[in-house]
């Protein structure tokens, strides 16, 4: 999968659509399309939803992918050809998409899990009702693979962008991660 | 014009205290009430003992919470009920302290809805929205703390740091002004306090690497008058090794020295909120308030020195904002015990028994302490509210348990005092907690508490309600509770203190023994301060029950008016 998404973007850089002197916000988001879904459901299940994301979250995270701080074979690339103006822009466009609905369930007892995890790391002091707020990402609704894959890339300091989460994440075990993600996405 | 309204208040005023109040019923508040909803430099003074309003965020300038009116009592108060319940339009965490002026009564939501109701009954008069801006930050929940009053406005300080001014009879904004760039972090969550025609207000954001300060603006036009920044440029201090309990703070004073020689004063990011208001001093021309923790929370190695005046208490000029004295309860704090619960002015006995003029906090260490107002000096402070469970241990990278955790022994919550049994009221949380610090550069505008702090969930939790002599620092009575509490307190002169809990309790116990005397279940988290007011002589205990996002207590909508059956 890494080497599909790899390939997509070293082929994508080529294009003259996202070259820095010539932006065009339409190209520039058809490009996300191809990963992030057309209607806003991505193609893969660790690829997270983007549409109706908060404004300044998207616009941190593609300035975290430039800088090099959120380091990604894929977005970092993508992200860096923007400068701060256009990325906003594309925030801007993604987060007036509506939130795509995704399927998810749970598992027996996921939800007492998740709770005990919330609880310990005072996850809801800052993510309240898991609906995000301008800085803070969404949560409820997401696909549980990514979910569980960024929550991972916290805990093994593979991203980098929200240092703290390292420490959360690992006050958590791998059964926590996977209830919650579940949990979360059921929301 | 002035006069005429002043005289009319005072009239009226006497009129509700002597009960003759019939005729105002079919009056409607907009015609009479309206009148009456201007409010004076004058009043504002002497509100410690008006009976009939509630014009601070913490009852009175001296912010004692200790509300004089006492037709609700200790012999009466079994016969509490709600008088009115208001829905707001947010379900979300509250820690609004209603506001009421002659009948009218403000109160504000998460995310900075602001709405005036009818104190009699609890209909809706306005409601605003605040106009957020694509930029919030908040580490404990989109809280709000409440509006400040003067004249015909309502001040309010928004999560996009931004201070308003509203009409008070209509809503309608009259200005806006930005405190501080949201991006770096700073945002509000407390309410302004107003003294002179000036707009003091501090800021959130010590756990984003910014450089706090109290601001006064003009409460005309919104101009800014004078910053003080809580953060010196020389932010190093004495290298102080024991904190104001005179314990051992295990600082590697070398290691710092080396550190603060290789990467200079780090005051330009070392946080220093101010989350709670000021208590004013008309005598001298001054204002306390409490400065929080440095930034980041937990890693101290990035900012060698004593990180002057974050945990401390500070006393500065009201009028130019100049600093005058300052007290730190810990240097160079790595646990984020700091100092946030609002200070109380109100006459202390000091070390040789004399009456002096004091200032009691309540520290996130779970202590009282008592300082001379006059130089910020320690008297003494209390027995601990809660156990001290290994204070202080450094964190760890794998982590270390202590007691308090760092929601502190007393968070945010006021206190309230009794001037006459000299008690002070906290409100306490028993959870402990395990500190872990991981160091990382700031991340530009995001979180930065340098690690993490973690609730154990297999540890039990609860909370307490505490009175502490103040002359004395001993603990009077102490009453437990399920739960670790949140909110806030408020005192009366009927002998009772009020206060709510996360599992939607609202009870009042008796003040001088700690009895309970009365309860009602709100439904959802009561995690606000209370206050009362009296309106056609009808005593009122009011309280908002809206949960709290910060330890996860189940969120509500409502405003809850009680009083007592006829
Ligand atoms: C080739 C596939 C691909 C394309 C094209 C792509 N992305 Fe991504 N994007 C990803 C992957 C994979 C991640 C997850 C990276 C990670 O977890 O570190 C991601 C992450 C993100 C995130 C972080 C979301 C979050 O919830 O943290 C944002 C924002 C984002 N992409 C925006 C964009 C934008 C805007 C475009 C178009 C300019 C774009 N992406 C194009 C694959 C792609």
């Amino acid at each position: 999968m890494r080497h599909l998404a790899a390939l997509i973007s070293a082929s994508l850089a080529a294009t003259p659509a996202v070259a820095q002197d010539a932006f065009v916000l339409e190209d520039a988001v058809a490009l996300c399309a191809t990963c992030h879904g057309e209607e806003g459901k991505p193609i893969d299940p660790e690829y997270p939803i983007i549409w109706g994301e908060q404004y300044f979250y998207i616009y941190t995270q593609l300035r975290d992918f430039a800088a090099g701080r959120r380091a990604s074979d894929v977005m970092t690339p993508m992200a860096a050809q923007f400068s701060r103006d256009q990325m906003k822009a594309i925030a801007e466009y993604f987060a007036a998409r509506p939130w795509p609905t995704i399927e998810a369930s749970m598992e027996e007892g996921d939800a007492a899990i998740a709770e005990k995890g919330i609880t310990g790391g005072q996850c809801s002091a800052c993510h309240g009702k898991w609906q995000g707020d301008s800085r803070i990402p969404r949560l409820a609704g997401r696909q549980p693979g990514y979910l569980r894959k960024t929550m991972h890339d916290f805990k093994n300091e593979v991203r980098t962008n929200a240092p703290d989460k390292t420490s959360t994440m690992k006050q958590l075990d791998d059964q926590t991660i996977d209830a919650l993600a579940r949990y979360l996405a059921t929301l | 014009m002035k006069l005429l309204r002043f005289t009319l208040a005072a009239a009226m005023a006497a009129t509700l205290t002597g009960g003759a109040v019939s005729a105002q019923e079919e009056t409607s508040a907009s015609t009479l009430y309206g009148d009456l909803s201007h409010v004076t430099q004058d009043m504002l003074d002497r509100a410690a003992g008006d009976g009939n309003n509630f014009l601070h965020t913490n009852g009175n300038y001296h912010q004692t919470r200790y509300y004089p009116a006492r037709q609700i009592n200790t012999d009466n108060v079994r016969g509490l009920r709600p008088a009115w319940i208001f829905q707001t339009e947010i379900v979300d965490t509250m820690e609004t302290s209603p506001i009421v002026v002659n009948g009218i009564m403000y109160v504000t939501t998460a995310f900075n809805h602001v709405y005036a109701l009818d104190a009699r009954t609890g209909r809706q008069i306005w409601h605003h929205k605040h106009n957020m801006g694509p930029v919030t930050t908040y580490c404990c929940g989109p809280n709000n703390r409440g509006v400040a009053v003067s004249g015909d406005r309502v001040f309010m300080g928004t999560l996009d740091a931004k201070l308003v001014a509203l009409d008070a009879k209509t809503g309608k904004q009259l200005w806006e002004t930005q405190i501080a760039d949201p991006e770096l972090g700073y945002s509000e969550t407390m309410a302004p306090t107003v003294v002179n025609d000036m707009v003091l207000i501090g800021t959130n954001g010590g756990e984003y690497g910014i450089r706090g300060f109290v601001k006064a603006f003009d409460a005309a036009t919104g101009e800014l008058k004078w910053t003080f920044h809580t953060i010196p440029e020389n932010s190093v201090g004495v290298w102080a090794t024991h904190d104001a309990t005179g314990r051992d703070m295990l600082r590697d004073i070398e290691a710092e020295k080396a550190a603060l020689a290789k990467m200079g004063d780090p005051y330009e990011t070392l946080g220093g909120g101010v989350w709670q208001n000021p208590a004013v001093d008309l005598e001298t021309n001054r204002i306390y308030f409490v400065v929080g923790n440095p930034s980041p929370d937990l890693d101290g190695s990035l900012r060698p020195g004593d990180n002057l005046y974050t945990d401390s208490l500070v006393a500065v000029d009201m009028n130019t904002g100049e600093y005058i004295c300052h007290f730190q309860y810990i240097a160079h704090d790595v646990w984020d015990l700091d100092a946030v619960s609002p200070p109380i002015i109100t006459t202390v006995k000091d070390g040789g028994g004399n009456d002096v003029k004091g200032i009691l906090h309540a520290g996130k260490t779970g202590y009282v302490y008592v300082h001379k107002a006059d130089d910020c000096s320690l008297i003494r402070f209390s027995e601990p509210m809660v156990s001290q469970e290994g204070r202080w241990t450094l964190p760890t990278a794998e982590g270390a348990r202590m007691l308090p955790g760092a929601n502190g022994g007393v968070e945010w919550s006021p206190m309230a005092i009794d001037p006459n049994l000299h008690l002070s009221y906290a409100i306490n949380l028993h959870q402990p907690m395990t500190y872990t610090v991981k160091s990382s550069p700031y991340p530009e505008g995001k979180l930065w508490l340098g690690g993490s702090f973690d609730v154990i969930p297999e540890e039990e939790q609860w909370g307490n309600v505490s009175a502490v002599d103040y002359n004395t620092g001993k603990i009077r009575w102490k009453v437990r509770t399920e739960q670790p509490m949140i909110g806030g307190i408020l005192a009366t002169a009927g002998g009772l203190v009020f206060t709510g809990e996360g599992n939607g309790l609202f009870k009042a116990y008796d003040s001088a023994t700690g009895s309970e005397l009365w309860r009602f279940q709100a439904g959802a988290g009561v995690n606000a301060p209370p206050s009362s007011y009296t309106v056609d002589g009808k005593q009122y205990i009011v309280v908002a029950a809206g949960g709290n996002a910060q330890l996860n207590y189940k969120r509500g909508n409502n405003i809850i008016a009680f009083t007592l059956a006829d």
